[in-house]
């Protein structure tokens, strides 16, 4: 009875371990994904993060020597006019507010352009649903990637801008997810633009001024 | 205190192209993983070309700001798919040595103990390559339609042999064990 017993206890052993061993190779597991930060928002975190801690010099270095600067210099033309010298004369004056504020205009001015391209390539027609739905969920990621860093300093600006946005990519996500409707994805594509663009020409002073 | 009557166990030695076929899987394991470390920067390289060739495979839109992240994953699975490998033919090299062993011992016919080691053998030599052909894949055809092909290529098929194995191989044991309580 006892050597029964032991029999069945082995081979249930037997079950459980090969069981164990089996299920992870029956998923074939490839690991996952992570996204990362790309450069342009690591310079925007290290000179973030250096304003913050009143180290204005290492920040100055930081946009002088970095990526942001590059990229801000290759959209100027997309960009409000004095931007970077704006930015570059804050961090030299140890001006905290008014660097947020460039920066602020700046990563709402990339993720406005991304939303007009995401609303260009959507229209496309020669793109099936699941194309264009992929499309869209792609530039989402990405405009999102940008937006979120500022999202903070948009709402205390302006919170109306920000509740617009944040309502517009939540619908424009759920269109993203069902290829049911990809066409209407541009309009909450568009409505985030024009926020975006309301929002930088409200926060640049030659504007507010006039 | 029970007398112990039974005669010890004698292990056996699988047939040499097994014990061989497990030693080259392991020499490939690290050789693979040595050169992966050792042409980082060149396969990077070769399969961002690859991959930047192929735009619609990828659902690439032509924006860097969003295309480097799409690219950034491909790239990140097909460093993953390399890694895999190395460490599933170092492990799968030895489940071959452990599972063939067993068999060759305690599988008492021929007609069980042959298929048995060599469904271990073939489906554990094949299996890791799943991974080596998933990588070399992502770049044509992206990253889940390339998991998709391997599967069904190698994975599954390999895969299965090795399960099929191990069952058939623990029912034998069980078996076994109980043939040797009842005598």
């Amino acid at each position: 009875m006892i050597g029964r017993a032991r029999v069945v206890a082995a081979s249930l052993a037997a079950a459980v371990a090969l069981l164990v061993t089996l299920c992870p190779a029956a998923a074939h597991h490839v690991g996952t994904y992570v996204p990362k930060d790309n450069e342009i928002t690591t310079n925007f975190k290290q000179i973030k993060f250096s304003v913050e801690a009143g180290k204005f010099a290492v920040a100055r270095r930081l946009f002088d020597t970095g990526p942001l600067q590059t990229d801000m210099r290759a959209r100027a033309a997309r960009l409000p006019a004095g931007l970077e010298a704006g930015l570059r004369a804050a961090l030299e004056g140890g001006d905290g507010a008014e660097v947020e504020r460039g920066l602020t205009i700046f990563f709402a001015a990339l993720a406005r352009d991304l939303a007009r391209e995401a609303t260009r390539q959507t229209a496309d027609p020669t793109l099936s649903r699941e194309a264009c739905a992929a499309i869209g969920a792609r530039f989402l990621e990405a405009i999102w990637r940008y937006y979120n860093l500022v999202d903070f300093a948009v709402a205390r600006r302006d919170d109306r801008t920000s509740v617009v946005i944040r309502l517009a990519f939540d619908e424009a996500t759920g269109y993203a997810k069902s290829i049911a409707a990809p066409d209407k994805l541009r309009e909450p594509l568009t409505r985030i633009a024009q926020a975006l663009s309301a929002f930088i020409d409200a926060s640049t002073p030659a504007r507010r001024g006039s | 205190m029970i007398p112990e009557t039974r005669a010890p166990l004698q292990w056996r030695l699988p047939p040499v192209a097994v014990l061989l076929t497990a030693v080259v899987l392991i020499g490939c394991a690290e050789v693979g993983g040595a050169s992966m470390v050792r042409f980082k920067v060149e396969l990077t390289r070769w399969a961002r070309h690859a991959m930047l060739a192929r735009p619609a495979t990828h659902g690439l839109v032509g924006v860097r700001d969003v295309d480097e992240r799409v690219l950034d994953e491909a790239l990140v699975k097909f460093d993953a798919g390399l890694r895999l490998f190395h460490l599933h033919a170092e492990g799968m090299g030895l489940v071959i040595i452990a599972t063939t062993t067993i068999a060759a011992t305690l599988a008492g016919s021929p007609a069980s103990r042959r298929p048995i080691i060599v469904l271990l053998t073939v489906g554990g030599a094949g299996y890791p390559l799943g991974y080596l052909v998933w990588s070399g894949l992502i770049p044509y055809y992206g990253p889940e339609r390339g998991k998709t092909v391997a599967e069904w290529l190698v994975w599954t098929p390999f895969g299965g042999a090795t399960i099929v194995a191990l069952w058939w191989l623990a029912g034998l044991v069980a078996w076994r064990m109980m043939r040797r309580e009842r005598g």
